[in-house]
C-alpha cells in the first residue's frame, strides 16, 4: 500500500465516522448502487430534511461527492458523476405532507413516488397533471429531470406546475422558495433553476404542486399516416403536416397530440386525447379532421406515455427492453411545423447510416424522443454501405460498448442535431454509452452555458453534488 | 468628475443625440412608475433602440460601476422601475417592434417595450392572441410583464407570463447579449429570469407562445348580498371540477366606485359580485355554463345576467377592468395592495380586514381574482385628514401580514419591487433569501442590475452566508455599502 | 394649472398608447402622463423652460388621452389652462411668432380667408421654395386644397316634411371657406329629415381655434359673438357638421364661466354634433342603396373632444349597400389637429403619413371623416405618398347622396372638375 492509499483510506475512516455521527441510517454501498458506473461507497437514506442537512454538512466537511436518487430509474440518464461517494437515496421521504382539495394544491416529500401520489389525489378527484411516468418514479426525480409526458400539450411540464420548493444546498442549508398558493411572485422562483438540474444543485426536499380536477371523460382519437420522407415525397409530410396543424389548431382543445413510429419504413400513428366535458363531442370533431379512417377508442393504445423502445437489430424482431446501459435515447425539441420534415430527415439518416430508430412523443409540442438501436454488425443493417459518410469508418468507428456503432450514431445525433438547430431547435443525447455522448456531445447548443455554469459555481462551489452531470460539466 | 458623469460622456458618444435625456426637468417625468408614492430622478435616461445600444450602454455602467433600471411603460405598481439618482434608467420605449409573427408555429418575436395588447393585436386576425392579460394590457410592455410575471384575470385557467414565454434575449448585467431559451438542456433559467423585476439583466427580445382564440366564451355576473356568499359559490363552481378562465369579485365599496366612474350598473343592492368567463370548445362551456348558472343561484345569487354578445360582455367587464383607477372617484387617494391567499382561507381573511377596517377607521374596497386567491385591497384614505394616510399604510402593511399568516404571499402579480423588499424576511427565512442571493450573485455579481429591489439588505456577492468574515473587498473599494 | 386637476392624475400610463406623440418618439415627456407631471412640476415652483414649453407645443390637443384615462382626468381643461400660462410666460423665437401671428390674423376672419383662397392655390406650385424658408410655410401650402366655388346658403331651408325641429347651422370659417358643399348638404339632409334649418348670416367664427392655442380672451369675444347670433335665430338646437368648433362650442359655459350672465346665455344654447342630432331624431327619409366602401376616420374633436363614435358609424351603416370599414390605431390623430400641422409640420406629417397608410389599407373606395381638418391633411399624406387623389367626403354629403338617390361615384371627387379618377383608394 502506497502513502497514498493509506492516506485515501484514512480519508475515508474519518468520513465514515461522521457519517454515522449524523445518526442517519447509512449502509455501504454495493455494486448495484452505481450511478453510471460509478460506484458510491455509501448509500443513505435520510428521512427529514435536517438529516438530509447534517448529511450535506459531513459531504462539506469530508470533501465527499453526493448524488441524489429516487426511485433510481433514471440514474443512468444525464453524464455520469466524475465522482460519487455518497448515494441519497430519498426513498424514506415519502409523505404527502398537505393536499387541500379545496386550493387544488399538494406538497409531497420528493421520495414520494408518482403512483402513491395519483392514489392520494384521486380520492379527493384530483389529479397532478404530468403523466404517469415509469413505475417508481419519484416527486425529485421528478423535478430534477424536467420530463413530461403527453399531456404537456395542455398542461405544460413540471416547470409550470409547480410552485414552491424546499431543497438543501450543498452547504447544508435549507431554503424553500415560492410557496402553497399558485399565484405567487415574490422573490426568485429557485424551483425552476432545479427543474432539469439532475441534481447537481442540491437536492429536493419536497415539493409544491399546483392540481386539476380529474376529468369526467376522456377519449382517443388514433389515425395512422404514411411515414414522413425520403427525399422528394414532399406530399406524405404535408399529409402528417396538415392534419398535426389542423388538430393542434383544432377548437375542440384537445389535451395531447402523440406521434408514435416504432420504425422509419413502416407507417406512423397520430393519436389525440380529449379529456373534460363533452370528451365524446369533440373527439368526434377531431375524427372529422383525421378522416374517416381514423379511430374513436375509450383507451388509450399501448404505447402512450411511454418513452420508445429501443429497435431490434432486425427488422420485425421484438423491440428490445428499456433500461438497458447502452441504450441510445435522444430528446428533440422542435417547432411544431417542423415535426414532419425533421422526421423526414430521421428516415433519411437512419437511412444513409445504417441506424435503427424508433420515434415516439409530443408531435404538437415539438418534443420527439428518439431510441436507437445503434446497429450491431454491418451486415445485417440495411444501407450501412449506401452513405459514404457511413461507410468508411464503419469498422474503426465500432464502439467497445456491446458492440454498438458508437461512429454511425455519433454520426447520426450530429446529423439530426445540425438539422434542428438549423430552424432553432435542439437535439439532446438523454442516455448514452459514454463513447457516444462522448464523440456527439450530449447537449448541444446551449445558448446560456456561461451562465449555467455560474449558476453551478454559486450553488455549489466546491463540485460535490453530482458533479459533471449536467450542461457544460455542471 | 464622479463615475455618472463621465459614463454620461461615454454615453454621448454610444448613443444617438435623441436617445440620451439630461435636462433635469425632463428627467424628473421618470421619477416613478404606477407606484408614485416611491419618487427618484434618474442620474440619466437613456432611450436605446436596439439590443446591441442596450448592450453597449450597460457595458458601460458595468466599466463605470454605475447602476442601471430597467424601465418598460412604467406601469409597476411595486416602485420597481424606481430610478437610481446615481444611476442611468435605461427606457424600452423606443424598442417596440413585432419582430416575427409565426403563426403556423404560434409563437411571436417582439421587442421588450411593445405593449402587451399590440400582440394580441397583430394576430388577432389569424384566430390567434397571446393569453396573459393583465389590466394594465393596453400600456404595459412585454418586457415588464416578462419581469414581473405578470398575470391576468384569466391566469386562473390559462397561467401567467412565464407559462406563455417561450425564449428571451437578455444583456447580462455584463453587457453581453445572451438567450435564455426553453429548449436548452440544463437548468431553467428561462423561468429563473422571468419574474426576477430587472435585477438579473435587461430582456431585449422576447418570444412568446400565441394561443388560439377560443370557439365559445360565455361571461355571467352574478349578485349577491355579500362576500361570504359569492365566495360560498367559487368553491362550489371549483369543487364541481370546473377550470373557469376566470372568477373575478367584487364588494359593495368597489362596486360603488366602478358605478362612479364606469357606470357599469351592475345589479342594484349587489353586496357582492361575482364575473365567470368560461371558454373553450363550445359544447363543453354550454354544459359547464348550466352548472355554474346552477351553482351560483344555489349559493344565493338573486340576480344573474348572461352577456350575450361581445358588447354585453365588455359592460360586464367595464366595472371590474375600471376598478382600480376607479376608486379615485370615491376617495381622494388609495393604496392598491396584492396579495395571496389560499382560496380556501379567503373568508378568514376578509373578516380580517373587515376587523381591520373597524379597528383603524379605514375603508378598503375589496376587488380580487377569487379563483385563485389573489386578494387586490384598495385601502382608501384622504390625504389632508391628518394621520389617515399613515392609517391607511397600517392597515395596508397588517393585510399582508394576514396573507401570510394564512400560508400565502406578499404579492400575485405586482411584485416585490422597492414597496414590499422589507416584507421579504417575514415570508422568507434568511437561508431561503440566501439562496435567492446565490441567483442574484451568479448572474450580477456586482449587484449593479436594479439594485435595492426585491431583497432587503442582500449580503454582498463575495460574502459566505452564515459567519461573516471580515470587510468585504468591495466595501473596502468604496464601490458597496454594507448593511 | 389646477393643482387639483394635476393630482387626479394617478399614473397609471392607460393614455399613453393612444398619444400620437407617444407613438412617434416614445418619451415619457411627450406622453399625457409626462406632461401633467411637467404641469405640476411648474405648479410645484420649476420655472416655464424652453424643454418643457417644448413638450406643450408637441401636444396636438386631440384629447385621445381623456378617452382613454379611466380615472377622469381632464386634460383638455389642464391643457387649456396651460397653453394659456406657456403663452404668457414662454418667449419665442422670432421665427415662432410670425407663424402664429400669420395663423390667427387669417383663420379665424372668413373675409380674410376667401381672399386667401388664390394665393392659396398659387402657392401650391411655390411649396418648394416655402417648405425651405419656413416648414410652416410649406405646409399649409401642401394642405390648402383646390379653391371650392362658392355656395351661398340662404337664411332659411323650410323642412321637406313636416317639421319636427327647428335647428341652428354654424357653417364653420374653414369649412365654410373651403368645402361650402359640406354645408350645403347638411343643410338638406337636415331640411330632408324635417328640420327647418336656420343658417344665420353674419356668424363668424367659434372661437375654437383660439381656445386651442392659448388666447382665451379672443375666443371669450369670439363666443359671446356666436352666441348672440344663434340666440337671436331662436332655435331648438345648434347643429354643427365640424368637429372642431363642436367641441368648443360644447365648452362655452366653462370658457365664459367667470361671467355668470354670459354663462348662463352659454349654458341654454344647445349644441349638437351632426351625427349626435341626427341619431336622436331617428330616421325617416328614405335611404336609396348607396354601394360604396367607405373607412370612416375618427376626427378627435368628435370621438374624443365629445365622445362622439357610434353615431357616425351607425348612420353610415344605415345606407343600403354601405361598407364600413375600420381603420387601424383609429384612436390616434391624423396629425391635423386644428392649427398644428401649421405650427409643428414635422411630427404633423409623420403623423398624416402613419394615417395614411392605414386608411389606404382598407382599400375603401372612399374617406368619410367629419372634421375638414382631417380630410386636407390626409389627402396630403395620400399626395405625398405618391398615390394620387383621394375620395374624400363628409358623413354629410354621403346621407345626402343617399337621401338624394345620387350616384356615388360623384362623392369625394371636386365637384367643379368634374373629372373622373380611378379608384385613388
Ligand atoms: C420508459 C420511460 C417512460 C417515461 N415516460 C415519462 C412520462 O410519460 N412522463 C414523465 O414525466 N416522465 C417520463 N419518464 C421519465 C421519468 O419519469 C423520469 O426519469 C423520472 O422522473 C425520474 O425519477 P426517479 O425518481 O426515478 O429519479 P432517479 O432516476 O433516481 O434520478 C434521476 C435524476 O434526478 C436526480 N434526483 C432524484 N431525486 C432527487 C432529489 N430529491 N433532489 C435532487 N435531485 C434528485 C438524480 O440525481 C438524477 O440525476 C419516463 C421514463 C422512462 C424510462
Ligand atoms: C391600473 C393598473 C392595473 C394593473 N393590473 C395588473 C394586472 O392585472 N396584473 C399584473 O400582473 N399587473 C398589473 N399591473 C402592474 C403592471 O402593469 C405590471 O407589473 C406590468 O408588467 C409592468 O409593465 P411595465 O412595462 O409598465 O413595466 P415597468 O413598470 O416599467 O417596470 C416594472 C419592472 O420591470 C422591470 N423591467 C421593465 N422592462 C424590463 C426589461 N425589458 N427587462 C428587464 N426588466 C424590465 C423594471 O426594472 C421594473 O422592475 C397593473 C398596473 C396598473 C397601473
Ligand atoms: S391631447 Fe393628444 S397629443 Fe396631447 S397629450 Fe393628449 S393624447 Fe397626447
Ligand atoms: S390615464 Fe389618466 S390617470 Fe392614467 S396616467 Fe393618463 S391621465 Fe393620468
Amino acid at each position: 500500500m502506497g502513502t497514498r492509499a493509506v492516506e485515501d483510506a484514512g480519508r475515508d475512516e474519518r468520513a465514515g465516522k461522521a457519517l454515522a455521527a449524523t445518526g442517519v441510517t447509512v449502509r455501504p454501498a454495493v455494486p448495484g448502487d452505481a450511478v453510471g458506473r460509478v460506484r458510491p461507497r455509501w448509500v443513505v437514506l435520510p428521512e427529514t430534511a435536517g438529516e438530509i442537512a447534517a448529511v450535506m454538512r459531513v459531504s462539506a466537511e469530508h470533501d465527499l461527492a453526493v448524488v441524489p436518487a429516487g426511485g433510481g430509474t433514471k440514474l443512468h440518464w444525464g453524464a455520469p458523476p466524475s465522482r460519487c461517494d455518497i448515494l441519497l437515496d430519498t426513498c424514506c421521504l415519502n409523505a404527502v405532507i398537505e393536499h387541500v382539495a379545496g386550493d387544488l394544491v399538494v406538497r409531497a416529500q420528493a421520495g414520494l413516488t408518482l403512483e402513491a401520489l395519483r392514489e392520494a389525489l384521486a380520492a379527493a378527484g384530483q389529479e397532478l397533471a404530468l403523466d404517469v411516468p415509469v413505475p417508481g418514479t419519484t416527486v425529485g426525480g421528478l423535478v430534477a429531470t424536467a420530463l413530461a409526458g403527453p399531456r404537456r400539450f395542455r398542461y405544460g411540464t413540471a416547470r409550470d406546475l409547480l410552485i414552491g420548493i424546499t431543497v438543501v444546498l450543498p452547504d447544508g442549508t435549507v431554503a424553500r422558495s415560492g410557496g402553497k398558493v399558485v399565484k405567487n411572485v415574490a422573490g426568485y422562483d429557485v424551483g425552476k433553476l432545479f427543474t432539469g438540474s439532475y441534481g447537481t444543485l442540491g437536492v429536493v426536499v419536497d415539493a409544491t404542486f399546483r392540481l386539476h380536477p380529474l376529468p369526467a371523460d376522456r377519449a382517443w382519437v388514433t389515425a395512422g399516416f404514411e411515414p414522413p420522407g425520403p427525399l422528394g415525397d414532399a406530399d406524405r409530410a404535408a399529409g402528417l403536416g396538415a392534419a398535426l396543424a389542423a388538430v393542434s389548431g383544432s377548437q375542440a382543445e384537445p389535451s395531447a397530440v402523440e406521434l408514435d413510429w416504432p420504425d422509419p419504413d413502416g407507417p406512423c400513428v397520430m393519436a389525440v386525447l380529449l379529456e373534460g366535458t363533452a370528451a365524446d363531442t369533440r373527439a368526434a370533431a377531431v375524427r372529422g379532421l383525421l378522416g374517416p379512417d381514423s379511430d374513436l377508442r375509450p383507451t388509450p393504445p399501448p404505447w402512450w406515455g411511454r418513452l420508445p423502445e429501443p429497435p431490434a437489430a432486425q427488422k420485425g424482431e421484438a423491440p428490445e427492453s428499456r433500461g438497458r446501459e447502452d441504450e441510445v435515447l435522444l430528446e428533440l425539441r422542435i417547432t411544431p411545423p417542423r415535426v414532419p420534415g425533421v422526421l423526414a430527415e430521421v428516415r433519411r439518416a437512419a437511412g444513409d447510416l445504417g441506424v435503427r430508430a424508433a420515434v415516439r412523443g409530443a408531435a404538437a409540442s415539438g418534443v420527439l424522443h428518439i431510441a436507437l438501436h445503434a446497429g450491431t454488425d454491418a451486415g445485417t443493417v440495411p444501407g450501412t454501405d449506401a452513405g459514404t459518410d457511413a461507410g468508411t469508418d464503419a469498422g474503426t468507428d465500432r464502439g467497445t460498448d456491446g458492440g454498438t456503432d458508437a461512429g454511425a450514431a455519433a454520426r447520426f445525433v450530429a446529423r439530426l442535431r445540425a438539422e434542428a438547430e438549423d430552424g432553432g431547435g435542439r437535439l439532446l443525447v438523454v442516455a448514452a454509452p459514454e463513447e457516444v455522448a462522448r464523440r456527439a456531445g450530449r447537449w448541444g447548443r446551449v445558448g446560456a452555458l456561461t451562465l449555467m455554469r455560474r449558476i453551478k459555481e454559486r450553488f455549489d462551489p466546491d463540485g460535490r453534488m453530482s458533479p459533471g452531470r449536467s450542461v457544460g460539466g455542471t | 468628475m464622479s463615475a455618472l458623469e463621465s459614463l454620461t460622456a461615454r454615453l454621448r458618444d454610444a448613443l444617438p443625440p435623441d436617445a440620451l435625456i439630461t435636462d433635469p426637468v425632463r428627467l424628473r417625468t421618470y421619477e416613478c412608475d404606477g407606484l408614485t408614492v416611491h419618487r427618484a430622478t434618474p442620474g440619466v435616461v437613456v432611450l436605446p433602440d436596439s439590443a446591441e445600444q442596450v448592450a453597449a450602454v450597460v457595458g458601460l455602467c458595468a466599466e463605470h460601476g454605475v447602476p442601471f433600471v430597467a424601465r418598460g411603460s412604467g406601469t409597476g405598481l411595486s416602485g420597481g422601475a424606481l430610478p437610481r439618482t446615481d444611476g442611468v434608467l435605461i427606457v424600452t420605449s423606443r424598442m417596440r417592434r413585432i419582430l416575427e409573427v409565426d403563426v403556423p408555429g404560434r409563437r411571436a418575436v417582439v421587442e421588450p417595450g411593445v405593449t402587451n395588447l399590440a400582440i394580441t393585436e397583430a394576430v388577432r386576425d389569424q384566430g390567434l392572441y397571446y393569453a396573459p392579460d393583465p389590466s394594465s394590457q393596453q400600456i404595459c410592455s412585454i418586457g415588464g410583464n416578462v419581469a414581473e410575471n405578470s398575470g391576468g384575470a384569466h391566469c386562473l385557467k390559462y397561467g401567467f407570463t412565464v407559462n406563455h414565454v417561450l425564449a428571451v434575449e437578455i444583456v447580462t448585467p455584463d453587457g453581453e447579449i445572451v438567450e435564455l431559451s426553453e429548449q436548452d438542456a440544463g437548468y431553467d433559467l428561462l423561468g429563473a429570469f422571468i419574474g426576477s423585476e430587472g435585477t438579473l439583466g435587461i430582456a431585449t427580445k422576447i418570444t412568446v407562445r400565441l394561443s388560439r382564440a377560443p370557439e365559445a366564451v360565455t361571461t355571467l355576473l352574478a349578485a349577491f348580498t355579500g362576500i361570504e356568499a359569492g365566495g360560498r359559490a367559487v368553491s362550489a363552481v371549483i369543487a364541481a371540477g370546473v377550470v373557469p378562465a376566470a372568477i373575478e369579485m367584487m364588494d359593495a365599496l368597489a362596486i360603488e366606485a366602478a358605478e362612479a366612474a364606469v357606470r357599469c350598473e351592475y345589479p342594484e343592492g349587489a353586496g357582492a359580485v361575482l364575473v365567470v368567463e368560461l371558454d373553450g370548445p363550445k359544447a363543453a362551456v354550454d354544459r359547464e355554463f348550466a352548472e355554474v348558472e346552477r351553482l351560483c343561484r344555489e349559493s344565493g345569487a338573486f340576480e344573474i345576467r348572461i352577456a350575450a354578445s361581445a358588447e354585453e360582455r365588455a359592460a360586464i367587464w367595464k366595472g371590474r377592468k375600471s376598478a382600480f383607477a376607479a376608486v379615485g372617484r370615491i376617495s381622494p387617494a388609495y393604496i392598491v395592495q396584492d396579495g395571496v391567499v389560499p382560496r380556501t382561507a379567503l373568508p378568514g381573511v376578509l373578516a380580517g380586514i373587515d376587523r381591520l377596517q373597524e379597528e383603524y377607521g379605514i375603508r378598503v374596497a375589496n376587488v380580487f381574482h377569487a379563483g385563485d386567491g389573489n386578494l387586490h385591497p384598495l385601502v382608501l384614505f384622504d390625504d389632508a385628514v391628518p394621520g389617515e394616510e399613515e392609517r391607511a399604510e397600517a392597515v395596508s402593511g397588517l393585510i399582508l401580514d394576514l396573507c401570510i399568516e394564512h400560508g400565502g404571499s406578499i404579492t400575485g402579480e405586482h411584485g416585490v419591487g422597492v414597496d414590499k423588499s422589507r416584507y421579504m424576511p417575514r415570508m422568507f427565512s434568511a437561508d431561503d433569501l440566501d439562496a435567492m442571493q446565490l441567483v442574484r450573485c451568479a448572474f450580477d455579481p456586482r449587484g449593479l442590475s436594479n439594485p435595492g429591489k426585491v431583497f432587503p439588505t442582500p449580503r454582498l456577492c463575495g460574502e459566505v452566508p452564515g459567519v461573516r468574515r471580515g470587510v468585504h473587498p468591495l466595501v473596502e473599494a468604496g464601490l458597496a455599502e454594507q448593511f | 394649472m389646477d393643482p387639483e386637476l394635476i393630482k387626479d392624475c394617478v399614473h397609471c400610463g392607460f393614455c399613453l398608447t393612444t398619444c400620437p406623440t407617444y407613438v412617434l418618439w416614445g418619451e415619457e415627456m411627450d406622453s399625457p402622463r409626462g406632461r401633467i407631471h411637467l404641469m405640476g412640476q411648474h405648479v410645484g415652483g420649476t420655472p416655464m423652460t424652453g424643454e418643457m414649453a417644448g413638450h406643450f407645443d408637441a401636444c396636438l390637443g386631440c384629447m385621445a388621452c381623456v378617452t382613454a384615462c379611466p380615472s377622469g382626468v381632464r386634460y383638455d381643461r389642464l391643457i387649456e389652462e396651460t397653453r394659456a400660462v406657456v403663452e404668457r410666460e414662454h418667449e419665442r423665437t422670432p421665427d415662432e411668432r410670425a407663424v402664429r401671428a400669420m395663423v390667427f390674423a387669417l383663420f379665424p376672419y372668413r373675409r380674410r380667408l376667401r381672399a386667401m383662397r388664390l394665393p392659396m392655390a398659387m402657392s401650391k406650385r411655390l411649396q418648394p421654395f416655402l417648405e425651405r424658408v419656413n416648414p410652416s410655410l410649406g405646409a399649409m401650402a401642401e394642405l390648402a386644397p383646390p379653391a371650392a366655388r362658392p355656395v351661398r346658403l340662404p337664411p332659411l331651408v323650410r323642412a321637406r316634411r313636416r317639421a319636427r325641429a327647428r335647428v341652428g347651422l354654424l357653417t364653420g370659417c374653414v369649412q365654410g371657406e373651403f368645402f361650402p358643399q359640406v354645408n350645403a348638404a347638411t343643410a338638406r339632409v337636415l331640411a330632408l329629415e324635417g328640420c327647418d334649418v336656420v343658417i344665420p348670416p353674419r356668424q363668424g367664427c367659434c372661437g375654437a381655434l383660439s381656445v386651442h392655442s392659448g388666447r382665451p380672451e379672443e375666443a371669450r369675444r369670439f363666443a359671446r359673438r356666436t352666441i348672440a347670433a344663434f340666440e337671436r335665430a331662436g332655435v331648438d338646437a345648434v347643429v354643427v357638421n365640424a368637429a372642431g368648433c363642436g367641441s368648443s362650442m360644447k365648452e362655452y359655459a366653462d370658457l365664459l364661466a367667470a361671467d355668470p350672465a354670459w354663462r348662463e346665455r352659454a349654458e341654454r344654447l344647445r349644441t349638437l354634433d351632426l351625427a349626435e342630432f341626427l341619431v336622436r331624431l331617428g330616421p325617416v327619409a328614405e335611404r336609396h342603396p348607396l354601394p360604396v366602401s367607405v373607412a370612416y376616420h375618427d376626427a378627435c374633436h368628435l370621438a374624443h373632444a365629445q365622445g362622439i363614435r357610434a353615431e357616425p358609424r351607425e348612420l353610415l351603416r344605415g345606407v343600403p349597400g354601405l361598407e364600413l370599414r375600420e381603420i387601424a390605431e383609429s384612436a390616434i390623430c391624423c396629425g391635423s389637429a386644428g392649427t398644428y400641422n401649421l405650427f409643428r409640420p414635422e411630427p404633423a406629417r409623420e403623423l398624416g403619413d402613419r394615417k395614411a397608410e392605414r386608411v389606404l389599407a382598407t382599400g375603401a373606395d372612399l374617406l368619410v371623416s367629419a372634421n375638414p381638418g382631417c380630410t386636407m391633411q390626409i389627402a396630403a399624406a395620400v399626395r405625398r405618398a405618391g398615390k394620387g387623389e383621394i375620395r374624400v367626403a363628409h358623413t354629410a354629403e354621403v346621407l345626402d347622396a343617399s337621401l338624394r338617390g345620387l350616384d356615388p361615384g360623384a362623392l369625394g371627387r371636386a365637384p367643379r372638375t368634374g373629372r373622373a379618377k380611378a379608384r385613388a383608394v
